[in-house]
């Protein structure tokens, strides 16, 4: 059995890297989280248990460039590893438009030991074909490092969908074959375009922190029996889809309980908990091995 | 004379029964008070403060009778985008849980002693859980 891995959390509001007021002020207007407060992490340990999850990945979002500041940087990313090393896996972040990405990601990688990219085209603002992104790819290919891109629909207002619609990031993934990434969300409400991505290109995956509009049953019941047709994941995509739950704004235990209620062959249920996350994080020859 | 206290507790599951009554005990004792009436409260609107004996086939039937009522998965309103929280509201069970079992319990002090029946616990009611919860502890009297 694959570890139950969480491929998308925020941790915005972990007491140890919450402690100056303003940088939660600034988190909760940047990410929409208005009414949500911090909690030790003792509450996540116990709710991972609770769900039955062996680890989170953790997702910091660099936005220099446009709003003067992070939503968690990478160093806190970094501490809270340290702090529950069996709890977390930790990404970084870099804004695209610093004059020092190149470096920001050398340190992240070589020096934090980060161990993946979010970026968010929408929040950023970016084409993900732009080439000020190429160096951005670069290192992730020099380092083997895989980027989690915000994919579909964003909520803030103050940043466009357009830029992260599933097909933009088809040259990047003709471009850089070797380059692993996920189009986080499943790139909702564009399902079809990430089907046809994640469908194609091998280094292309999606990840499950879809904003659901009813309950997680009802809506992965919807989006992957319904709207797709009821044997293509088990068929098709079942290598390529992984759970995320996008906390705080979801509950991991409750988009674990959603996937888990949909009729999938057991073996997938396990690629898309874990096994296929242990793919995209290159774990399985650290494991195997 | 009121005198109040407030607790913390994490609670570990969705559903949980948590036996409060030894922290209501101590604090009458605590606040001096020899006749009057105390009230536990919870600070939460998905748990509940519950009185009723303390069996494990108990908190099965409980559960399970709650559950029966008001499921987990249904055709709740409040399933939709909240922009106040950024969120999918996921807990209408939780509210409506909390409804139907209430939000405090109340026993009279006499003589300086909380007076509860024999089979009488006071529990916190987690059915929104795991999370950090609060409740308060009221004692009013002379």
């Amino acid at each position: 059995m694959s570890m139950v891995i969480d491929m998308h959390v925020h941790p915005g509001f972990y007491e140890k890297i919450s402690e100056d007021k303003e940088e939660i002020a600034f988190r909760k207007k940047e990410m929409g989280w208005d009414l949500m407060s911090t909690f030790p992490v003792e509450l996540t340990r116990t709710q991972m248990k609770f769900a039955g999850v062996d680890k989170l990945v953790l997702l910091p979002l660099d936005l220099t460039t446009k709003q003067g500041g992070c939503v968690v940087t990478n160093e806190e990313i970094r501490k809270m590893v340290d702090i529950a090393p069996d709890l977390f896996y930790g990404f970084a972040s870099v804004d695209p438009r610093r004059e020092d990405a190149a470096e920001v990601l050398d340190h992240a990688f070589r020096d934090l030991k980060l161990m993946g990219l979010k970026l968010n085209p929408s929040k950023q603002e970016f084409y993900p074909s732009d080439p000020i992104m190429d160096k951005i790819y670069k290192k992730c290919l020099e380092y083997n490092k895989p980027i989690l891109f915000h994919a579909g629909m964003s909520w803030d207002t103050d940043c466009l969908m357009k830029y992260a619609r599933p097909l933009e990031f088809e040259s990047v993934a003709v471009r850089y074959p070797e380059l692993r990434m996920c189009l986080a969300h499943f790139g909702w409400p564009w399902i079809f375009e990430t089907a046809a991505m994640i469908l194609k290109y091998p280094n292309v995956y999606a990840d499950t922190a879809m904003l659901y509009m009813d309950s997680p049953e009802q809506f992965f019941s919807d989006v992957f029996t319904r709207q797709l047709g009821r044997l293509w994941v088990d068929n098709n995509l079942a290598d390529k889809i992984m759970f995320g739950s996008n906390n705080p704004r979801f509950r991991t235990a409750r988009i674990k309980r959603g996937l888990e209620s949909i009729d999938w062959r057991p073996e997938t249920k396990e690629k898309i908990l874990g096994g296929n996350a242990m793919k995209f994080l290159n774990l399985e020859e650290k494991c195997n091995g | 004379m009121v005198k109040m206290k407030k607790l913390d507790l994490m609670t570990e599951n969705e559903f949980q029964l948590i036996s409060v009554k030894d922290a209501v005990v101590d604090f009458v004792k605590e606040s001096g008070i020899q006749n009057g009436v105390v009230f536990i409260i919870t600070a939460h609107t998905t748990s509940s403060i519950m009185v009723n004996e303390n069996l494990k086939c108990l908190y099965t039937d409980i559960e399970a009778t709650l559950e029966q009522m008001i499921p987990t998965v249904h055709d709740y309103a409040h399933s939709h985008f909240l922009p106040s929280y950024g969120a999918t509201g996921g807990n209408a069970p939780g509210h409506l849980k909390s409804m139907l079992c209430g939000n405090h319990a109340v026993f009279p002090i006499q003589d300086g002693e909380i007076q509860c029946g024999m089979a009488q616990d006071i529990f916190f009611a987690e059915f929104d859980g795991p999370q950090m919860r609060h409740y308060f502890i009221q004692v009013q009297g002379e």
